[in-house]
């Protein structure tokens, strides 16, 4: 392994180590996670009275009579949102390159999460059979594959245009 | 768009395999993953057997009429996915030595797949047994089975599929490249493999 691999590895680590620590403490759980889980949850609810679905939100709870979710962690997108962090402050940038990569990454993780919290309670009232292979193994997946698809995008833009595949 | 074709087809091949594979590859998880409780523990009295998508858990010493715990074991294999779906961009996957980072990039993560299985598991009986838990666990161990498994459910899983795409598969098929170039530009770019520093990167004005 190059030098320049093993740097970035271990900053990877360390860092998405630490950003785990953090959210894994209760307070910082309780007073910045569930908060913000919960708007997503009331933004979430609107959403889906736009589409017709008679819903109401308590808590991180979405609730209809046919159906309700619980939004936790992991499917809160905090976990994609974490992977593209640690990633992006792991791979040499300047600070101005790495803002914009986390700012314009997270706004779009949270956005197609969002719309990932309509279409698993739709699914869930509509098309309950494939709810938890879509909740458990797709979703997951498509949001990760989006973090990383985010962070290669930003690395050749950070790399000054060099194709991210001809490094690796 | 080409790009988006082989994440989709590596990611519908890896659904496809994880799902159909889930039973077997279950039985197997159960089979090592007792054996590693069962080096842990005195009396040995794990038991671990596959039931549907789920590892049920049961030990010697468990009431005969009490209902046997189970673990959902979908949620600690998908990253099998998310690997597949990576793997699938990698430029000539199937020619050269990233077939052998596939190769130990899935046995890796079948380790990690025992390993995490193995935390759930004793998370299981540090946490949800009550005074069975706190007579056989103490604060430091509860805590550190316990991270163990939220770590790997939380972010550990995701993490392992990237890096191990990443530092396995993606930069595999470069170093053949690099070694035949005389060149000091491809060697440089090989030295930037998977994190550049600033100083070797080409900055590619002409």
């Amino acid at each position: 392994m190059q030098p320049a691999q093993k740097k970035f590895l271990v900053r990877f680590v360390v860092t998405l180590g630490a950003f785990y620590l953090l959210v894994a403490i209760q307070p910082v759980n309780d007073h910045v996670v569930v908060p913000f889980t919960e708007l997503l949850v009331r933004i979430s609810t609107v959403l889906l009275a736009a589409i017709g679905e008679k819903t109401q939100s308590v808590g991180t709870v979405i609730q209809s009579p046919a159906f309700a979710v619980d939004v936790k962690n992991g499917c809160n997108g905090v976990e994609a949102a974490l992977l593209l962090v640690a990633a992006m402050l792991a791979f040499p940038a300047s600070p101005k390159q790495r803002a914009l990569g986390i700012a314009g990454g997270l706004s779009v993780i949270q956005g197609v999460n969002l719309f990932r919290i309509v279409s698993l309670f739709w699914l869930g009232v509509h098309h309950r059979n494939v709810f938890e292979l879509f909740h458990a193994a797709v979703w997951q997946t498509a949001l990760i594959l989006l973090a990383v698809g985010i962070f290669l995008a930003w690395s050749r833009f950070a790399g000054g245009g060099e194709p991210v595949e001809a490094r690796g | 768009m080409r790009l988006a074709a082989r994440v989709l087809l590596g990611f519908l091949a890896g659904l496809a395999l994880w799902w159909s594979a889930t039973p077997v590859y279950n039985r197997l998880l159960a089979g090592m993953a007792e054996g590693a409780i069962r080096a842990m523990e005195r009396p040995r009295a794990t038991r671990l057997y596959a039931e549907d998508r789920r590892l049920v858990i049961d030990r010697a010493d468990f009431p005969s009429t009490s209902d046997r715990p189970s673990l959902p074991v979908d949620d600690l294999t998908f990253n099998v996915i998310l690997f597949l779906s990576l793997a699938a961009t990698t430029r000539g996957l199937l020619r050269d030595r990233a077939v052998r980072g596939v190769a130990v990039s899935l046995l890796v993560l079948f380790a990690l797949h025992v390993l995490a299985v193995v935390a759930n598991v004793e998370a299981f009986y540090a946490t949800r047994l009550g005074a069975w838990s706190a007579a056989h666990y103490g604060p430091f161990s509860r805590n550190l089975w316990a991270t163990a498994m939220h770590f790997w459910r939380f972010v550990g899983c995701y993490a392992a599929a990237f890096l191990l795409w990443w530092f396995l598969v993606r930069a595999a098929p470069a170093a053949p490249t690099a070694s035949r170039a005389p060149s000091g530009r491809s060697s440089s770019r090989a030295a930037s493999a998977g994190g550049p520093s600033r100083a070797s990167r080409p900055r590619g004005k002409g």
